[in-house]
């Protein structure tokens, strides 16, 4: 049959599942859901239908209904939280909005917003989808807001700007407003600065001289107090803290020109040195920028992993269950926990057992069990069971608290090669100051000439100005990041470039990495006694990809299927799932659990297997295949000729995991692991002395993946994977492992290479300096030109090419 | 040449330049450049409607102050 895209989200479907209507000029539409069609005749009669032309060919996400939660949006708890009062006396809060696709749909909202009654302000960011809104809260409520934002097909929720992204966004404003004047004084000091030099050379009158002089030292004044502000602030710390770090190096130099320079303009003798002051603290400058600007990057990513957090909890009263919102919860309140669930409030355990996975607050990643009387922290989650626990926080003291710390953490850590070059550069800067004091002293006697030994002290300072030193890690990762983020490879620090470079040895998960992970049921062996709907019922439960192959294919093949109520439901880890319905006892899994419960089983196949048993008694057997995702095989021989050693681990059998293995050209692999024996081979590896690269998808990977040196996680992988995960694949192809290495190598070969070249260059120009044969403007010539062989040796591994398309 | 020629073009063509980049840094403050995308789509999807919608909403929001200072005007004294 013939299909058509839905007038509003474009999606195609079957014509004969739409609902068809005419519109104004006969012509026949076609709309996939209800939501889709209310959204299309709201715009039309709000007059808003040129927001079709504006959408061109994107699809959006069909519609949805939410369900009814606007009242928590006017709860008080919430709006102390998530509102801010303007100075007006307006509410403003911040928004995330979903489903945004394209920038027709940021029209469309900010339209709406806009027409929208006491609303006074609404500005949506198009690159990270946050909103800002100000409203009255005389005429319209939040909740209002948020229906019709809703109403229009998106849904919005409020994140705390306050902690992390404001704060960011300031430095980076800061930085930027400083490093403009310093550009501006740079470039104006420069072109004034080459008729000094020509008049240098071919002789100037005085009194012109004068004048430059002059204009020089206005242009120079406010790129010294104001861009160079941030220095004489660390130089300050410094000096309080007793260290001399590149700020005192960099304000040093800088301000002892300045004044070197006023006192030659206002005596009219020798040559004024305001363009090297410009020149060193803009070049600084502009280093310490790139810093901040991959810090800020983090940040909104960081970001979005907040609002995944859950916004209302289950809360049982006399027995009684209700959603309140997280803010609302008071210290004593009894909180059901479902499996699956993220834990936002601390508590007590009052009833029932169950494992939590700790690994986001703790790092140790092997799930903890807890029952009666212990206590749980906000940020783990419920693995299993359901459990009931005592609040003994609220949402604000628990959430914020442990969580925010953790992001910060992650934020600042910095290279260890760039903590080993700021260390270097600290050692350097104290060595520099003394030597230029020392030649100060020691020209001074030996001359007798106070100005030029000053001239020459300061060229020391200026042409050690350890600028290339400083921007050698910091240029070429950043360039390394930026290059992999267009390719789809995030990552989340700096630093696991350089960790990824040193990698020797790639672990591979199977299931969802190597393979798509969504495997279909290609066998089937159905004994008598089977009933379709206990299956789908029991598959339905789990979220694991071959309950999910299992659960396609009965609907496939049956159509009287209907959902059934469940009990006692179970997951048990790497084996299956069990759950009883009306005291029939039903399992299904793989040959493991049916071994636990004694049933003897005698399969043995390449494929997947799952069985499906009822009081202990099997009634349907399942072979599942998984395809292979695409180029996988290209990018681990490609990987393998880089040296790097390919493993695959997988909780699968044997038969299946080495079918594969073969298929893709791995010579090693560990079949029949749990979660943590996953854990401890990638800790036997990094005994072995191996820095072990791994990659995987599921929560069953992520203590996996917590352990090893750099964890790759697929894009849509759960939600654990990617908090934990260094480097997340947005695109999922495998090619961009070796990508990912590539890059890495590179940027590091890039990084070695500065440091060494601003190492040559100060051992060169040092002597030099010392002995006077270099002048500061030279000097500040030759100091900028090192920086910029460093910028131009980052900006190289632009360069690099990659094999395929 | 006279000094004056040389300060009179220093003085002008600084000046400019310094006028453009207290507008730059204005800009920078008031949080204009803060998203690449919308700045690019704005001279992409120029046209006179979203000048309409500015000033609505400017005309709102004086509208609700407005209101809103009537009302605590109009407060009795308790």
């Amino acid at each position: 049959m013939a299909k058509v895209a839905c007038t509003h989200c474009n999606l195609e479907f079957d014509k004969s599942v739409m609902i068809i209507e005419k519109d104004r000029e006969d012509e026949e539409i076609f709309f996939c859901c209800k939501g889709c069609q209310g959204v299309y005749h709201l715009l039309q009669s709000e007059g808003l239908d040129s927001f079709y032309d504006k959408l061109g060919d994107t699809t959006l996400q069909p519609a949805v209904d939410y369900h009814d939660d606007l009242h928590k949006f006017d709860l008080e708890g919430f709006y102390n939280k998530y509102v801010k009062t303007t100075k007006d006396g307006f509410c403003e809060i911040n928004l995330i909005i979903e489903g945004i696709h394209c920038s027709a749909c940021v029209w469309l909202n900010e339209k709406v917003l806009h027409k929208t009654d006491g609303i006074v302000e609404a500005s949506i960011n198009y690159s990270n989808n946050k909103a800002k809104v100000v409203w009255d809260n005389d005429v319209i409520t939040l909740s209002k807001i948020i229906e019709t934002i809703r109403s229009i097909g998106y849904n919005a929720y409020p994140y705390d700007a306050s902690l992390q992204e404001e704060r960011a966004n300031k430095t980076k404003k800061d930085y930027y407003s400083r490093i403009l004047m310093g550009v501006f004084g740079t470039m104006n000091i420069m072109w004034i600065a080459i008729a000094q030099y020509a008049g240098y050379f071919t002789g100037m009158e005085r009194r012109f001289k004068d004048i430059l002089n002059v204009a020089e030292f206005l242009l120079a004044t406010p790129v010294l107090f104001y861009s160079g502000w941030i220095f004489f602030r660390g130089a300050y710390y410094g000096f309080k803290n007793r260290v001399i770090n590149m700020d005192t190096l960099v304000s040093a130099g800088a301000l002892s020109a300045y004044i070197y320079s006023i006192y030659a303009m206002i005596t009219q003798t020798g040559e004024v040195y305001f363009d090297s002051v410009v020149m060193i603290i803009t070049f600084v400058l502009v280093g310490k920028y790139l810093e901040v600007l991959s810090k800020k990057h983090a940040v909104d990513t960081l970001d979005s992993i907040m609002g995944s957090m859950p916004t209302e909890v289950t809360i049982i009263t006399e027995n009684e269950k209700s959603l309140v919102s997280i803010e609302n919860v008071q210290v004593g309140d009894i909180i059901e926990l479902k499996a699956g669930e993220k834990v936002v409030i601390d508590g007590v355990v009052t009833s029932g057992d169950g494992s939590f996975d700790e690994s986001s607050l703790s790092g140790e990643s092997i799930p903890i069990y807890k029952q009666e009387g212990d206590e749980i922290r906000s940020g783990s989650i419920c693995l299993d069971a359901v459990i009931r626990y005592r609040a003994t926080h609220d949402a604000n003291n628990s959430l914020l608290s442990s969580i925010v710390s953790l992001l910060e953490d992650a934020i600042t850590k910095k290279p260890s090669i760039e903590k080993l070059a700021d260390k270097v550069s600290g050692y350097f800067s104290f060595v520099i100051f003394s030597l230029a004091i020392l030649t100060f002293i020691g020209w001074y006697l030996y001359s007798g000439e106070f100005e030029h030994s000053l001239i020459v002290a300061i060229s020391v300072i200026v042409i050690a100005c350890p600028c290339a030193l400083g921007l050698a890690t910091p240029m070429a990762t950043l360039v390394g990041i930026s290059i992999s983020a267009k390719r789809g490879l995030l990552f989340k620090e700096a630093s696991f470039l350089e960790t990824m470079a040193k990698s020797n040895l790639l672990a591979l998960d199977k299931t969802g990495t190597i393979t798509e992970g969504k495997p279909s049921v290609i066998n089937a062996s159905i004994k008598d006694g089977f009933e379709p709907s206990l299956l789908l019922s029991l598959v339905e439960t789990s979220n694991h990809p071959v309950s999910k192959g299992v659960a396609k294919y009965i609907k496939e093949s049956y159509t009287d299927t209907q959902k059934v109520p469940l009990e006692d439901m179970k997951t048990i880890e790497a084996k299956g799932i069990e759950a009883s319905y009306k005291s029939r006892k039903l399992l299904g899994g793989n040959v493991d659990l049916m071994r636990k419960y004694d049933i003897e089983i005698d399969i043995s196949t390449q494929y997947t297997i799952f069985i499906f048993a009822i009081d202990n008694q099997v009634v349907a057997t399942f072979e599942l295949k998984d395809t292979l995702r695409e180029d996988i095989k290209e990018s681990i021989s490609l990987i393998k000729d880089m040296g790097i050693e390919v493993v695959m681990l997988t909780g699968d059998h044997q038969k299946s995991a080495d079918s594969v293995a073969d298929e893709v050209g791995i010579d090693k692999v560990y079949a029949k692991l749990l979660p943590d024996e996953k854990a401890k081979l990638i800790e036997d590896f990094q005994k072995d002395g191996k820095i072990t690269v791994m990659v995987g998808d599921g929560i069953n990977d992520a203590i996996a993946l917590a352990k090893s040196n750099i964890a790759i996680a697929m894009g849509n992988g759960a939600d654990v994977a990617i908090d934990i995960s260094d480097v997340v694949l947005l695109n999922e192809k495998p090619m961009s492992i070796y990508e990912a290495y590539k890059i890495s190598r590179r940027t590091f070969r890039a990084v070695k290479e500065n440091l060494g070249l601003s190492l040559l260059y100060n051992s060169v120009a040092i002597p030099l300096a010392i002995s006077g044969f270099v002048n500061p403007l030279v000097a500040a010539l030759s100091m900028s030109l090192s920086s910029l062989v460093v910028v131009g040796n980052s900006m190289r591994i632009k360069l690099l090419k990659f094999d395929n398309k | 040449m006279s000094e004056n020629i040389i300060i009179l073009m220093l003085g002008v063509s600084t000046a400019l330049g310094a006028f453009g980049l207290v507008a730059l840094l204005w800009g920078v403050k008031t949080g204009q450049f803060d998203d690449q995308n919308k700045f690019l789509d704005a001279a992409r999807y120029d046209n006179e409607e979203d000048l309409k919608d500015a000033i609505l909403i400017e005309e709102k929001k004086k509208e609700a102050l407005k209101k809103r200072k009537e009302n605590s005007q109009y407060r009795p004294a308790d």
